[in-house]
């Protein structure tokens, strides 16, 4: 009986550090963005389940941005700093390229999705 | 016979185990420097020395972004663009090392980088407030203020110890061309000092240093991003102890009348560089020369850039050319390291010999 419990037992540990090895270190595989001001979190967003479209005004003391979420893609829409870089780049959907407002210390960058890049130039 | 099979589970769980040893996490960190967003990962099995060590280089990078800035008026560069002729005592051995480096590259490429085009970008108001265009007769008197070589550097001024820099009135200076690559590889150097093998630097998308590989030992994949498009990437290069760097029209530019105007300016001109190209990325071991080149080689534009890469072996460097119409061209050392990502399959690469 002792013998038996130990038996399941050691087999419950092979199958969770098996299930471990299989599936414990894969990304998530939804894209997510991730929304900082000065390398503090303010919002995190499941892309993928974003049904309706929205935006939002994301607000200090700098000046304002506003975001527009859409399944799949995220942008800044517009923008009252000086450079508009942030309003100027468009949708994003993959972690190649974050949206960065330098004035606002803002930055939109997407995590997640499986995309196979470390790192974007340009 | 049953202790025998429960040996042998223990046996194999136990082999098993080392098996959930996890990749090692990366430790980030992310500063606002060099007009720049900087972010640093590291992967290392010492996650709290390694936190401490990124904290460090930060603060390293912060104190080059407090001397080698244009606009703060208590930087090294500031003092040299308003002494009025008179020397400025450098504040230590790494910048003088910088303007070296700088002043060589802009030597080696006959000007095509040129790191007194200051008052140019000022004039053009690039340099952050209202965008503005210029006139003619401005353009002409501020072209014939770019010239490098009047940068006089001494590595002992009169009695300062640690030399110095000076620039003629009305002549002004910026290393924003090239402090970005000489931050990064000055950052990968203290990281594999320290023993750091697996880091990513990322110097506001720009600059890319990759220190050592992934940890697992493949090389970093990283996205080159598509000027016509800059909301994703056209190509993938793929990096080990390499750093990349990229200049395009799109990085900052503002449109009046129809017509695009961006910040990289013909020194020659004074003027924004139309060479027929829209991106340059320059791949090398060091992130200086693919600051300085992808910028210079942007002015340059593609046949005399590519004599360039032909010309200048020993500056160990490859290139990514993108023109304005879109066709890419990439130099013969990328073979390997070199793909066209998700999406642009199906686009021609001349590879140049």
């Amino acid at each position: 009986m002792k013998t038996r419990v130990i038996l399941f037992l050691l087999l419950a540990a092979v199958a969770v550090s098996a299930a471990f090895l299989l599936f414990g270190n894969q990304n998530p595989r939804t894209p997510v963005a991730r929304i900082t001001r000065d390398g503090v979190l303010l919002e995190e967003i499941d892309l993928d389940k974003v049904d309706v479209p929205r935006s939002f005004v994301l607000e200090d003391e700098s000046g304002s941005n506003t975001v527009a979420v859409e399944k799949g893609r995220i942008r800044v829409s517009k923008a009252d700093c000086p450079d508009q870089i942030c309003a100027n780049q468009g949708w994003i959907s993959d972690g190649a390229v974050p949206i960065i407002c330098l004035p606002h210390k803002l930055m939109i960058e997407i995590v997640g999705g499986g995309g196979e890049l470390d790192g974007g130039a340009g | 016979m049953k202790k025998r099979l429960l040996c042998a589970l223990l046996a194999l769980s136990l082999l098993t185990l080392p098996g959930c040893k996890r990749a090692p996490e990366p430790v980030e960190v992310t500063a606002f420097a060099m007009d720049t967003v900087i972010q640093l990962t590291a992967y290392d099995g010492n996650t709290g020395g390694t936190r401490a060590v990124l904290g460090g280089l930060t603060d390293r990078l912060a104190e080059l972004d407090s001397q080698l800035s244009a606009t703060r008026e208590d930087s090294f560069v500031y003092a040299v663009n308003h002494a009025g002729g008179e020397w400025v005592e450098v504040p230590d051995s790494a910048v003088l090392a910088l303007l070296h480096d700088a002043l060589s590259l802009c030597e080696t490429t006959g000007g095509a980088l040129d790191i007194t085009a200051y008052p140019a970008v000022k004039a053009w108001g690039f340099t952050g407030e209202e965008r503005q265009i210029p006139s003619d007769s401005e353009l002409a008197e501020l072209a014939e203020k770019i010239d490098y070589t009047a940068v006089a550097l001494s590595d002992w001024a009169g009695e300062r110890h640690r030399g110095g820099a000076a620039l003629p009135q009305g002549m002004e200076m910026d290393l924003g061309a090239v402090a970005k690559g000489f931050a990064g590889d000055l950052l990968a150097g203290e990281m594999r000092d320290v023993g750091i093998t697996s880091a990513l630097l990322d110097l506001g998308q720009s600059t890319i240093v990759a220190v050592g590989s992934k940890p697992g030992g493949k090389p970093w994949r990283i996205g080159v991003v598509d000027p016509a498009r800059p909301g994703s990437y056209f190509a993938v290069v793929e990096l080990e102890d390499m750093a990349m760097g990229t200049s395009g029209g799109y990085q900052r530019y503002f449109e009046e009348d129809g017509i695009t105007y961006w910040h990289i300016l013909d020194p020659d001109t004074a003027a924004p560089a139309r060479s027929g190209l829209s991106s340059v990325t320059v791949v090398s071991p060091s992130a200086l020369t693919c600051d300085g080149l992808s910028t210079a080689l942007f002015v340059m534009g593609l046949e005399e850039g590519a004599q360039f890469w032909r010309d200048h072996p020993e500056l160990d460097f490859e290139v990514v050319f993108v023109t304005e119409t879109g066709e890419i061209y990439r130099t013969a050392g990328l073979e390997g390291c070199f793909s066209l990502a998700e999406g642009y399959e199906d686009r021609e690469v001349v590879v140049l010999e």
